[in-house]
């Protein structure tokens, strides 16, 4: 971690280029490399390839040969940094924003797996992977609050409990939706509406959006100030686990509209509910300490979804256009 | 008007108080822990809502002297205009939800309404679940009130 650059400058930046040996750098790198990739080069990734989606065979095998260890993690310098280094400000800003992501690894492992049911075998490969990963992620968040953050409790929902007071109460918004919509998909598995609409409030949404803006803020604070290894390694890792999930759900969502282009209007019904619910916050976050301002993050928040939109092809109307901008960040994820 | 007296769980009588409790709605404790926007986007909601939940308990002991399985909660004019209990017949609602005995007492008990949400301890069972959504913090929050109406589950307990 040499690079010293304000957490936001990539959002002045715009879209960058990734050369071949960047992203080689990015698929190939093991847990220690991990350490010194750019998050503002991996979510670039999770991008790269969103206009031509990779096949799910080919996210399973990518998957195979970037799957961690979640036990490898040593978070001894994390401990020293947040209780030495990092100021009580810059703690209660990070937990403000990072135990929306706590909650959220566990809720989108265990919402997925009724997606599998209706999937194709190639896709039911891909999930049972990203099942996985989601279960690894929330072992991570579960030793990063044990073991640096110094909550205790005898098993994961102990932890759990702990961190949730530092839950927002519009968390129950997209979160709320994806079990209630994940319900709708067990009760019929086979329901294609029913699973574009959840597939939008998971794959677009939750992690497409939410997700990429939550390992933003935190991971370009960790890596400006050179604080928290671990946590930047495996939350980079993670990152890196996500833009599988992303480009599978988009794949998924790209397919499901070309193949009947009327599942345009589940996307748009799902996204009309939940930009009614983005539009609104129940507490007042402070991003400074980490270094960005609540405008920065909206525009964060903004530029991650229309990239996903755009680069899919899902153009939105105007009702929808106008929502888009009134949206306040909710900082969770999974 | 909030009752002090502990009326049987899934009673007419706590069926009278959970009404009394909404219209009221949540307190200026609980509302000066949130941000104003919040509660103007619930103001806004209850404001214009017309539509009622069938609040289901799935396995209420039996023997209780009305025989429920639902709290029915019209809502209209912002406040509530109908609040009654309800037996498996009479479910129609523009939502009917359910949950179980035991997460009901774990509600009145100061369960969070958003993790009953969440994790799916109370379920829309029959109606559009993304219109629904769209007054969800409405509804956490109306959960949170009936939560804190208190009830006697004791004469259930014997059954």
């Amino acid at each position: 971690m040499t690079e010293r650059k304000s957490p936001t400058a990539v959002l002045r930046e715009g879209p960058r280029a990734l050369s071949d040996e960047q992203v080689r750098e990015i698929e190939e790198a093991d847990l220690k490399g991990v350490l010194d990739v750019d998050i503002d080069d991996v979510i670039e990734y999770v991008h790269k390839d969103l206009k031509s989606l990779p096949d799910f065979t080919t996210l399973y095998r990518k998957y195979l040969k970037q799957r961690w260890d979640v036990y490898d993690l040593d978070f001894t310098q994390d401990k020293i940094d947040w209780t030495e280094r990092m100021t009580e400000a810059e703690r209660h800003s990070f937990l403000a924003i990072a135990s929306g992501f706590h909650h959220g690894e566990r809720q989108v492992e265990i919402e997925l797996p009724v997606f599998m049911i209706g999937a194709s075998e190639e896709e039911k490969l891909h999930i049972a992977a990203q099942i996985e990963d989601e279960a690894r992620h929330t072992v991570f968040f579960d030793r990063f609050y044990r073991e640096v953050v110094g909550l205790q409790g005898a098993d994961i929902m102990d932890i759990l409990d702990a961190s949730f007071p530092w839950v927002a109460e519009t968390f129950v918004g997209p979160f709320g939706l994806l079990a209630y919509q994940a319900d709708e998909v067990r009760k019929n598995p086979y329901d294609e509406r029913a699973r574009v609409r959840y597939g939008t409030t998971y794959f677009l949404w939750i992690e497409g959006v939410l997700a990429l803006s939550v390992m933003k803020v935190t991971l370009s604070y960790a890596r400006w100030r050179g604080f928290l290894p671990a946590y930047y390694t495996g939350f980079t890792a993670t990152c890196r686990d996500e833009s599988r999930h992303v480009q599978g759900g988009m794949k998924y969502l790209q397919d499901a509209v070309r193949k009947d282009p009327s599942m345009v209007n589940e996307i748009h019904e799902t996204l009309r509910t939940i930009l009614t619910l983005a539009g609104v916050a129940s507490r007042e976050v402070v991003y400074e300490p980490l270094g960005w301002s609540q405008d920065e993050v909206k525009m964060l928040f903004n530029q991650q979804l229309r990239r996903k939109l755009n680069d899919v092809g899902i153009s939105l109307p105007p009702d929808l256009l106008a929502m888009v901008g009134a949206v306040q960040p909710v900082l969770a994820g999974g | 008007m909030r009752t002090v007296t502990e009326q049987g769980f899934f009673s007419p009588q706590w069926a009278a108080a959970v009404r009394d409790a909404l219209a009221a709605g949540p307190s200026e404790q609980e509302r000066d822990g949130k941000l104003p926007m919040y509660w103007d986007f619930f103001d806004k909601v209850k404001a214009g809502y017309a539509s009622s939940w069938a609040l289901g308990c799935r396995d209420l002991p039996a023997g209780t002297d009305a025989g429920p399985a639902f709290l029915h909660v019209q809502w209209g004019g912002g406040t509530v205009t109908d609040c009654y209990i309800a037996g498996p017949a009479e479910r129609q609602a523009t939502y009917v939800l359910a949950m179980d005995y035991a997460d009901w007492q774990a509600l009145h008990g100061g369960y969070d309404p958003q993790r009953t949400v969440m994790y799916r301890k109370i379920l829309v069972e029959d109606g559009n679940v993304l219109e629904f959504f769209k007054g969800i913090y409405f509804f956490t929050e109306c959960l949170g009130v009936i939560g804190k109406v208190p009830a006697d589950f004791t004469a259930l307990a014997a059954h």
